[in-house]
């Protein structure tokens, strides 16, 4: 009896360990799920609560500073925050029943959502900040508005090349003339980074899309050697650049502006930025939408933008904002505007087509 | 969990379950058996309906066949042997490191557990961050072979499967070591002394009277370390690399990234399945291992 009970445990623990990894995202996100629908009873936008998704972290501290409390204070409205991924966030809205109803997310993940009929059709009279802050056409679309970018650029150590300056994804790609190991993104972390491949292979920045993907994982392959780390979060390139573990790295913009403030001899370099907007969206079924409207039209504002910029290195997607920034500030971030031609912006649509295709692909690849 | 309630039943059933006691007993595992049929076996098979379901609702296998073919048959493959070997390494060294904690005196055994568990509660960037500090290229361990001017040095540690392994053998020790220092303090040293008495080389000791009485608590330890290492995800994708992918990164991309929950319900039961018969395994082995004894000692 008692071998049997034992054994029983083990089988419930193994259960476990198969499902760690969801369960993991699950308690990460815990902190918000006490918050949940307390307004639903308050009848029509009488309520005084909205619960926003954002994907928190030093962001969502952020946004809390220079976003949710001023909207707390000029509206009386209270924010609670929730930090859910995707696929539970699907679920609630399927069963009717989400958590949240502003949702903060790339506009990739929203287009996905709309694919799911998971987003309410917006408004856009009630969002007047979108016409104030002269958001672009092209973050503007029937569920989704963008309200800044985040730039993927490349990372290297100052001291490590004698004095040269990596110029471009070819220089990248140089092992010779810029020695050392490289870190590249894993899928885990962000779309695979094909692009950088095929600019490091001479294609024009606005000839990138449809991708050739056959020549990007050639052009991969050339550097496979090198790679000795495919990162999957954030703050990982600027511990392997600290740690010397690499030379160049591929990062997140604005990841590693803390550790140029310590000291540590590493700069970014814009050429070539892949740009992905983030977006404010509301769910299907959010049970204080009234509420969503006002927190949106709030975030959108040039103000707001600019406020938050300087919490956190995000880019407004609303150009009045940079206006609002001392020089400094402006020209720390990868959207101010004498930046803006380095980059590219991401096409969504091609990478929605052939995200799941690529990714299964880049893992073959990668394993080798 | 049938086993488990029929586990205890001797060879007369009938009767035993028209006794009062035992319908009391029925009566009252009835709540828990509820429980776990709501909370534990409905979500299992649904999860098992979930990945014979086509996109359009109709039955497939090719869920299954996905799963067994190409790259994630070679993961599920790394999966099986990191775990394995991630058994053995915790095994060995939850043996030593559990047999040397019940030898001190109870405050430094309780100072040592500590030591064995806390790394536990560390958030993985931190424990990540710490691991290349130990074992990166500029790391504690390569700048000191490096300067005692060892050959080779510095050693790749980290990032490939030595680095996998050196991190899920350490999430594994607070496991292997409680079970086996459980097990070892049950050990009666009145047997060692008797066998020494009687003429017993330590050798001997070891391995006729001291490694039987622990076995038990070793298969266990040693399939527990097995299972939980199966399930392994944070561990394995910080440092490691492609090749070490673990399939429970596949079944979380596909929910998180690509909401197909079909695929990765069918790689889940396929996971469980392997669960399943490494317990069966132990079962067998154990069993066999009872019933030679028997038949030795009649």
């Amino acid at each position: 009896m008692k071998d049997a009970r034992i054994d029983r445990r083990l089988f419930l623990r193994g259960i476990g360990g198969v499902t760690a990894g969801v369960a993991a995202a699950t308690a990460l996100s815990a902190c918000g799920t006490g918050t949940s629908r307390v307004a639903s009873g308050g009848g029509k936008g009488g309520g005084k609560t909205v619960v926003v998704r954002d994907s928190g972290g030093s962001y969502g501290a952020a946004l809390q500073k220079a976003i949710y409390t001023p909207f707390t204070q000029e509206t009386g409205i209270q924010v609670k925050v929730l930090n859910l991924d995707d696929a539970p966030l699907l679920a609630q809205i399927k069963q009717g029943r989400p958590q949240c109803d502003l949702i903060n997310n790339s506009m990739m993940s929203h287009t996905k959502y709309v694919a799911q009929d998971a987003l309410e059709r917006l408004d856009l009279d009630r969002i007047k900040s979108v016409k104030s802050a002269k958001i672009p056409e092209n973050q503007i679309t029937d569920h989704a508005v963008g309200s800044s970018f985040y730039g993927a650029c490349m990372a290297y150590r100052t001291d490590a090349f004698g004095g040269k300056k990596p110029e471009s994804w070819a220089d990248f790609w140089d092992t010779k003339a810029f020695q050392g190991g490289r870190s590249m993104c894993n899928p885990d972390g962000d779309l695979p980074e094909l692009e950088f491949a095929l600019l490091a292979d001479g294609v024009p920045m606005d000839k990138l899309y449809p991708l050739d993907v056959d020549r990007a994982f050639k052009v991969l392959t050339r550097l496979r050697g090198d790679i000795k780390k495919f990162w999957d979060s954030g703050p990982l390139p600027g511990v392997l650049l600290s740690r010397q573990e690499v030379t160049m790295s591929t990062v997140w913009d604005g990841r590693i502006a803390d550790l140029q403030k310590q000291g540590v001899p590493v700069t970014r370099q814009l050429n070539g930025m892949r740009r992905q907007f983030q977006g404010y969206a509301i769910a299907k079924g959010a049970a204080n939408a009234d509420n969503a409207y006002q927190l949106m039209d709030f975030s959108l504002r040039a103000e707001s933008q600019a406020a938050l910029a300087k919490a956190f290195p995000s880019n407004p997607s609303s150009p009045l904002a940079y206006a609002k920034l001392t020089e400094d500030e402006r020209n720390a971030l990868a959207g101010a505007p004498k930046y803006y031609d380095k980059g590219f912006d991401t096409d969504i649509d091609w990478w929605l087509k052939n995200e799941s295709a690529v990714t299964k692909r880049w893992l073959e690849w990668a394993r080798g | 969990m049938a086993a488990t309630l029929t586990a205890g039943a001797p060879a007369r059933p009938r009767k035993r379950l028209a006794s009062r006691r035992t319908r009391v007993g029925i009566l009252y595992a009835l709540p828990v058996v509820v429980y776990l049929l709501v909370l534990f076996v409905y979500p299992i098979f649904s999860t098992l309906l979930l990945s014979l379901k086509d996109a359009d609702g109709s039955f497939t296998l090719h869920w299954y066949a996905d799963a067994l073919t190409g790259v994630n048959l070679s993961v599920l493959l790394t999966t099986l042997r990191i775990s394995a070997e991630t058994a053995v390494l915790s095994l060995v060294f939850g043996f030593v490191l559990a047999q040397a904690i019940t030898r001190l005196k109870p405050i430094l055994a309780g100072l040592a557990m500590l030591v064995v568990v806390v790394p536990h509660f560390v958030s993985a960037l931190v424990r990540t961050y710490g691991w290349i500090i130990m074992l990166g290229d500029k790391g504690l361990v390569n700048e000191t072979l490096t300067s005692m001017s060892v050959p080779g040095a510095p050693f790749q540690l980290l990032y490939n499967e030595l680095g996998v392994v050196i991190g899920t053998t350490s999430m594994m020790l607070p496991y292997t070591v409680l079970l086996l220092y459980g097990v070892m303090r049950g050990v009666d040293r009145r047997l060692l002394a008797a066998a020494s008495s009687m003429g017993a080389g330590k050798v001997t000791i070891f391995r006729r009277i001291y490694l039987p009485l622990v076995a038990p608590g070793l298969a266990s330890a040693g399939l527990l370390s097995f299972i939980l290492s199966l399930g392994y995800y944070i561990t394995p994708a910080l440092m490691g690399g492609p090749d070490q992918t673990m399939i429970a990164t596949l079944i979380n991309q596909q929910v998180t990234k690509e909401n197909q929950w079909n695929g990765a319900a069918a790689q889940g039961v396929i996971l469980l399945v392997l669960t399943l018969a490494g317990l069966l395994l132990v079962k067998v082995v154990t069993s066999l291992g009872a019933s030679r004894k028997k038949r030795s000692a009649t």
